[in-house]
């Protein structure tokens, strides 16, 4: 009896981690219950993150499509493409270089990015137009690119998901709805509190020292992360900015740790400040 | 002609002084420090700079800017000095701050959450009415599939403006905090 509800547990976790995948679902009638019994967060955080890497793409590509329905891209094929080409090399020095990256600005003067599983990155045409230099956008995608591979994204989606998967599967198994509709709704719920309450700090500051080492790999200035730091430190606090200051710690604590973190030792990394098509496709800040 | 050429050199005027109002960026230190005459670390030692000094960001060089500080000028790590709000910064509520971070890390930009939020609307703002009832833009989506690069094409990038790889490791979190 025990040893059939641990491995009715084991399995609940493993479903869970392919809650895309119907077929396995529909071999546990019972899942939402057992799942709702289960008392390790931590245990079912850690499933989720070990989602195969289709999976995680597709639900990199529902998430993306959330920031999509709130700013369209821009329709600007040369700035699309620059920031891909810079975005790409970037992912290459990453842990990551094989995942089918796609890099987006979004036509939104919010002042954002966002990263998504599988390789999504979407930053906002309000932060590009801020920027001094190509190496700050390397710096900001860096930035994004460490959370896609140390899959933070998954890890928090985990805690809304839980929650709101229990209660879609039960309500699927009561009503006989469709699984896929059910769990995208949950999904798509799930990725809405992510982008409005942020990952934790400690996400936040490790990308950050990541970001700098993988636009340093890629040979940009190790800097370019700590001047868009710098220029947020200055921002005030009005609308575009409202939603990235309230999902990641403050400028001023981001700089601070990450002064800590480099110390002068990649002082003698030479890299590149900017490039000359930066400027062309980084476009004038509209009154 | 004549007059063409002057407009012209007034246009480059105008541009030449909004670039160096854009350069003159006001700043603060974040902690005490020395103007060093070159920007690195083992340089000449200057006049020192107290923490919370107002500072004018005169030119930026890697991890380095150079500053005039109440006349005084020198260059300081990036990382010690933040930007100033268009509003200066007011004393800290009290009870307010972390204990241990740097003096202002725990001041206050001088404007209030009413203005956070009555802000001017700008375009497609993302905010958390406009994420909470966004929808999956499909088609979006598969404009997105379409603007991505491949691994050649962004080498072809990085010789071209020969961007140097690295071999680099990870940076550890870091003394304190």
């Amino acid at each position: 009896m025990i040893r059939h509800r641990i491995g009715l547990l084991a399995a609940a976790a493993a479903g869970l981690s392919l809650a895309l995948a119907a077929p396995a679902q529909a071999q546990f009638p019972d899942l939402g219950k057992v799942i709702g019994g289960a008392k390790s967060v931590q245990k079912m955080g850690e499933s989720f993150r070990k989602i195969s890497e289709p999976e995680e793409i597709k639900v990199g590509r529902d998430l993306a499509g959330i920031v999509l329905g709130a700013a369209p891209l821009t329709r600007n094929p040369a700035q699309q493409a620059y920031v891909n080409r810079v975005g790409r090399w970037l992912a290459l020095h990453s842990e990551r270089p094989d995942l089918p990256w796609k890099f987006g600005v979004v036509d939104s003067s919010s002042v954002n990015a966002f990263s998504m599983p599988g390789g999504y990155v979407l930053i906002t045409r309000g932060l590009l137009e801020q920027m001094r230099s190509e190496s700050e956008l390397a710096g900001v995608l860096g930035h994004e690119i460490a959370h896609v591979v140390q899959k933070h994204q998954l890890g928090a989606l985990q805690g809304s998901l839980r929650n709101a998967a229990v209660g879609d599967m039960n309500q699927y198994f009561n009503s006989g709805g469709g699984i896929k509709s059910v769990f995208t709704t949950a999904l798509v719920n799930a990725g809405k509190d992510l982008f409005t309450r942020g990952l934790s700090e400690g996400d936040e500051f490790e990308a950050d020292r990541m970001g700098v080492v993988i636009a340093a790999r890629s040979g940009y200035s190790p800097y370019g992360l700590a001047g868009v730091l710098q220029t947020f430190s200055a921002a005030p606090e009005d609308k575009g900015s409202a939603l990235m200051n309230k999902t990641h710690p403050s400028p001023v604590a981001r700089i601070e740790r990450l002064d800590g973190a480099m110390g002068s030792q990649l002082d003698k990394v030479a890299g590149v400040e900017d490039l000359p098509g930066f400027a062309a496709i980084r476009g004038r800040k509209k009154p | 002609m004549i007059r063409k050429f002057g407009v012209a050199c007034l246009a480059a005027v105008i541009l030449f002084q909004a670039d160096t109002a854009q350069a003159a960026e006001k700043g603060l230190m974040l902690r005490a420090g020395n103007l060093m005459a070159q920007p690195f670390i083992d340089a000449t030692k200057g006049d020192a700079v107290a923490a919370n000094q107002p500072v004018t960001i005169l030119e930026r060089r890697g991890g380095w800017v150079n500053v005039d500080a109440g006349g005084k000028r020198g260059w300081v790590r990036l990382l010690n000095v933040r930007l100033e709000p268009p509003g200066g910064l007011v004393a800290p509520v009290k009870g307010k701050g972390k204990p241990g971070g740097s003096p202002l890390s725990i001041f206050q930009t001088n404007s209030t959450k009413q203005t956070a939020t009555t802000g001017i609307k700008g375009v497609n703002d993302i905010d958390e009415a406009t994420i909470r009832n966004a929808s999956v833009n499909y088609v979006e989506l598969d404009r997105l599939e379409t603007i991505d690069v491949t691994a050649d094409q962004a080498r072809s990038y990085a010789t071209r403006n020969k961007l140097k790889e690295q071999q680099l490791a990870y940076l550890k979190k870091g003394k304190g905090k």
